[in-house]
């Protein structure tokens, strides 16, 4: 069983109504376009694959890392397909020899630029550097360059780490940060080969505007920023199953991917599904992503529990517990009727859950007292 | 609500009430900053600053309890000034001619005086809303934890009926839901009045319906809300509690007297991930299975029916919830099918229930969260409601009068004390008081006092003080605090150290029975020798803190 759905929800198609009227032509495809649309869009819907690193869907394209570029037929340049919008009758070709060595070399730069170990660099996070140079067939050309970018030395919030070694400086982090969460927390900091993330006044993340929703991590192509839970753990994302869930703290239903470790029947950390995807748009909040401890905490109930005649709670087996329960309610029902027991219901539980806790009510104690907290 | 999330982005308007969105519902806030990001105007209405008020075009501070003044006013400006969508409140609405008479008793100018909102403020935004076709209304609980809760609601939808915003993409009326399940837990029929599918458990012919299907004859009698509930196991209407995951001597106002009830009832069971504050009051506690250690759905705010899938096993000999009812079930004598899983229950639930007459989990396995109602296997999701007119027909307005909250300040009590929910915690907080990390962000409870309040009673920041009611005392920590205005308080309810619900008071909505917790009388006592502490890091009520 496919333990994954896809909901359209959050299709990034814009929904103005406008008439599709205009056409553009990529790589010899003549395809439609709304006005607008970058050239990336529009290849994107008819499944032409242009590889890109700083993009991300909900964000203002970059055109930083120059993964994207491609030909456009009349331009002195490559364009950026992130960042070009179309015209009409522009004539685009992305797989040209000219723009297949521009993304090796491109790739080149940014792996020399980052750990280079692919089994390092993906110890949490896959990376989707180390996807490309797959795909490209670029790895380990260039040596490693030995980058004076700086961390953080000392940063003790409790969920995100941010290694410098492997930041490519595509400012994925930090413009989700402006634009999506929009509160700024953490921005780039000087020059050239010196360009790192970092915070104002280097704060501890927890004492910036950061409210730790962790789409950083989300976005970081390369893993320098990354979940502390994860590290810890020290079982690389790729060999965790992912479980399509939805999130049980508020109301928006945000789907989340549980990554779990079968072995050790542990779910190690929350990743939020690809952004257009889901309701939720491949974002989370800080409950969301990373206040799952709960799950496995030391205090979960684990034992049915009676109260004895001393009036303390003791465990007992659950077909004791369930005797009793049973017991219990009948014998107040039948003492001063159906309608003196109460039952409070939950919105935490599923929704099956709650019809049968109503129809327990109703049909087989026979009282319409059934509620839950909608009320409050 | 009516609409979907999705939407928000495309919003040119919104209008946010009563909802501290970005910390609430994080992830809403984040569709709303996108669409002011594009340029739709956002007017919060809100007795607190906010961070959506740190974006928005106006932020219309009212003083707790004064939403119908505000709404009333509001429509007054759109009647008297003729914006009101003609065309649209013939063809769909009824009793507009009431709503008028009665709005027009509203001026701006009264109302700058009773909510202290500026009356020009009131005028502009009943223009930009009445005027912007995609304009959307967006709250929550400030606007229904009021005992005129039900009253706000339709004030708020006289506005939405009066400008036809309803039936549209990205417009409408959008109560934002509280809790993974909320909507869900009112689909399934666990409430007093409605049976699964909100058919009327006051029906003789929907009792028939269900007593058929169930083989068991349904009773006459109407059911106990959850504040009559509370009310009736202090009196003794009650004698025996099943609790199932849910903490009410946390979460439920006047808790005092809550406590002091269960102690009174003969028999209370607690069915729980954790042995929460309840768990002090049972006689048989039964430990759960968590939200990733079962199968099942959770239905969303915009009424999307989404999957929920086991992760892992559930610690030690804990079982899912409805595997527990079952047993309860089979043990009170129940016939009933021998369910193989929860397809089978929601496939029964769902042939009760035309609502929902086409979900089933094969379909979201196929096709994703579906949004109800969908009645048919092949009738598609549907995305907004109200599409090509109003559902019941004819959209009903309700003239309503301004009233006061049940308790206002007084010189014994001279502050009005609200309470709500924070960003880095979840109602009772028995799951994110566990999170290491969130304890860490937020360590304890507090109360937020406004600095000219502070000053007069010598209060430093981070300094202990008591917040004092006419039903208890409770201790935390000062944050004097630029979000709220002289007068007012502010308190988390998250801390069952610090148990915020001593405090409120258990006067309910009329009609939904939902207490007021937005607005209760209380003082402040200072405790002298305690020792200020900052505890707050990062906290948005202090940025900019001159």
């Amino acid at each position: 069983m496919s333990k994954t759905d896809t909901d359209k929800a959050g299709s990034r198609e814009p929904h103005n109504g406008e008439p599709i009227s205009k056409f553009v032509i990529i790589d010899g495809n003549e395809l439609h376009f709304r006005s607008g649309e970058t050239i990336l869009q529009a290849a994107a819907r008819a499944d032409i694959d242009i590889p890109t690193i700083c993009h991300d869907p909900r964000l203002t394209p970059a055109g930083a890392c120059r993964m994207c570029l491609v030909e456009v037929e009349g331009a002195r340049l490559m364009q950026p397909a992130c960042a070009a919008k179309t015209t009409p009758g522009m004539v685009v070709r992305t797989q040209t020899g000219k723009v297949e060595r521009n993304r090796k070399f491109i790739l080149s730069l940014h792996l020399a630029d980052t750990v280079q170990d692919r089994e390092t660099a993906e110890d949490n996070n896959p990376s989707k550097l180390f996807e490309l140079a797959d795909r490209y067939g670029t790895a380990g050309e260039w040596t490693q360059v030995e980058s004076p970018r700086q961390g953080r030395s000392q940063d003790e919030n409790p969920f995100i780490e941010f290694r410098a070694d492997r930041c490519i400086a595509c400012s994925l982090c930090t413009r989700y940060c402006d634009e999506v969460e929009a509160v700024s927390a953490i921005t780039l900091a000087h020059r050239g080969a010196h360009t790192t993330i970092s915070t104002v006044d280097q704060l501890d993340l927890t004492d910036t505007t950061c409210e730790l929703c962790g789409g950083c991590v989300d976005v970081c192509p390369t893993g320098a920023m990354t979940e502390k839970a994860g590290l810890a753990w020290g079982k690389p994302e790729r060999e965790l199953e992912k479980v399509r869930t939805t999130c049980n703290f508020c109301g928006v239903g945000c789907q989340i991917d549980l990554n779990v470790d079968q072995e050790a029947n542990r779910v190690v950390k929350v990743t939020s599904p690809p952004p257009g995807t889901t309701v939720n748009d491949g974002n989370l909040c800080v409950k969301g992503r990373f206040a799952n401890d709960f799950i496995h905490h030391e205090e979960r109930l684990t034992q049915p529990l009676v109260r004895g005649e001393d009036g303390e709670l003791r465990p007992t087996s659950w077909e004791d517990a369930l005797d009793r329960t049973t017991k219990g309610l009948l014998g107040v029902a039948e003492r001063h009727g159906p309608d003196s027991l109460a039952f409070i219901s939950s919105s935490r539980c599923t929704g099956e859950e709650n019809y049968l806790l109503q129809k327990m009510a109703r049909a087989a104690f026979g009282t319409h007292n059934i509620h839950q907290c909608a009320a409050t | 609500m009516t609409n979907s999330i999705p939407e928000i982005r495309d919003a040119d308007f919104l209008f946010v009430t009563g909802s501290n969105t970005s910390e609430a519902h994080p992830i809403i806030a984040m569709e709303m900053k996108r669409a002011v990001g594009r340029g739709a105007k956002l007017a919060v209405a809100d007795p607190r600053a906010i961070w959506m008020t740190e974006i928005s075009d106006w932020h219309m501070q009212l003083n707790p309890g004064t939403d119908v003044w505000l709404l009333n006013a509001m429509a007054h400006v759109i009647v008297t000034e003729g914006l009101e969508s003609r065309e649209w409140i013939e063809a769909n609405t009824e009793h507009f001619e009431s709503v008028r008479e009665t709005v027009l008793r509203y001026p701006p100018e009264e109302a700058e005086k009773i909510t202290g909102v500026p009356a020009e403020m009131i005028r502009e935004v009943a223009r930009a809303y009445a005027t912007t076709e995609k304009a959307g209304i967006y709250y929550t609980l400030g606007i229904t934890e009021h005992t005129t809760g039900t009253d706000n609601v339709y004030a708020l939808s006289n506005l939405v009926l009066m400008t036809g915003h309803l039936g549209i993409r990205s417009a409408g009326m959008n109560p934002l839901r509280g809790q993974n399940n909320v909507q869900g837990a009112n689909d399934s029929g666990a409430t007093p009045v409605y049976y699964p599918g909100y058919q009327r458990a006051d029906e003789a012919e929907i009792r028939q319906k269900f007593a058929d299907h169930w083989g068991v004859p349904q009773s006459e009698t109407t059911g106990l809300n959850l504040n009559e509930m509370m009310k009736a196991m202090g009196d003794g209407r009650l004698r025996g509690l099943f609790l199932m995951g849910e903490d009410i001597v946390i979460s439920e106002p006047n808790v005092g007297r809550v406590e002091k009830a269960m102690n009174e009832l003969e028999f209370v069971v607690v069915q729980d991930i954790f042995f929460n504050e309840s768990c002090r009051y049972a006689d048989v506690v039964l430990p759960a299975a968590c939200f990733a250690e079962k199968e099942g759905v959770f239905t969303n705010s915009d009424r999307r029916v989404q999957r929920v899938r086991k992760a892992v096993e559930p610690p030690g000999e804990a079982r899912a919830d409805w595997q527990i009812i079952l047993e309860i079930m089979k043990r009170a004598g129940l016939k009933q099918p021998n369910y193989a899983n929860v397809r089978e229950i929601y496939a029964e639930m769902a042939s009760l229930s035309p609502k929902f007459g086409g979900i089933s989990h094969h379909r979201i396995e196929k096709e994703g969260g579906l949004q109800w109602p969908v009645e048919t296997p092949d009738a598609p999701s549907t995305e907004y409601l109200h599409k090509g007119g109003v559902l019941r027909g004819k959209g009903l307005f309700q003239a309503v009068e301004f009233r006061p909250p049940f308790e206002v300040a007084d010189p014994e009590y001279p502050l009005v004390l609200s309470t709500g929910r924070t960003l880095y915690h979840y109602n009772a907080a028995t799951q994110t008081r566990r999170s290491e990390g969130l304890s860490k962000k937020q360590p304890e409870a507090f109360v937020e006092v406004s600095r000219k309040d502070a000053r007069k009673l010598g209060l430093q920041d981070g300094q202990m003080v008591d917040v004092v009611s006419r039903r208890g005392r409770v201790r935390c920590r000062a944050m004097v605090s630029r979000q709220v205005r002289r007068g007012s308080i502010w308190m988390p309810f998250h801390f069952p150290e610090a148990r915020t619900n001593y405090l409120t008071t258990d006067a309910g909505d009329a009609v939904t029975g939902t207490g007021e917790y937005k607005v209760c009388a209380a003082r402040l006592e200072p405790v002298q020798d305690s020792e200020p502490k900052q505890v707050f890091p990062g906290a948005f009520a202090l940025a900019g803190e001159a």
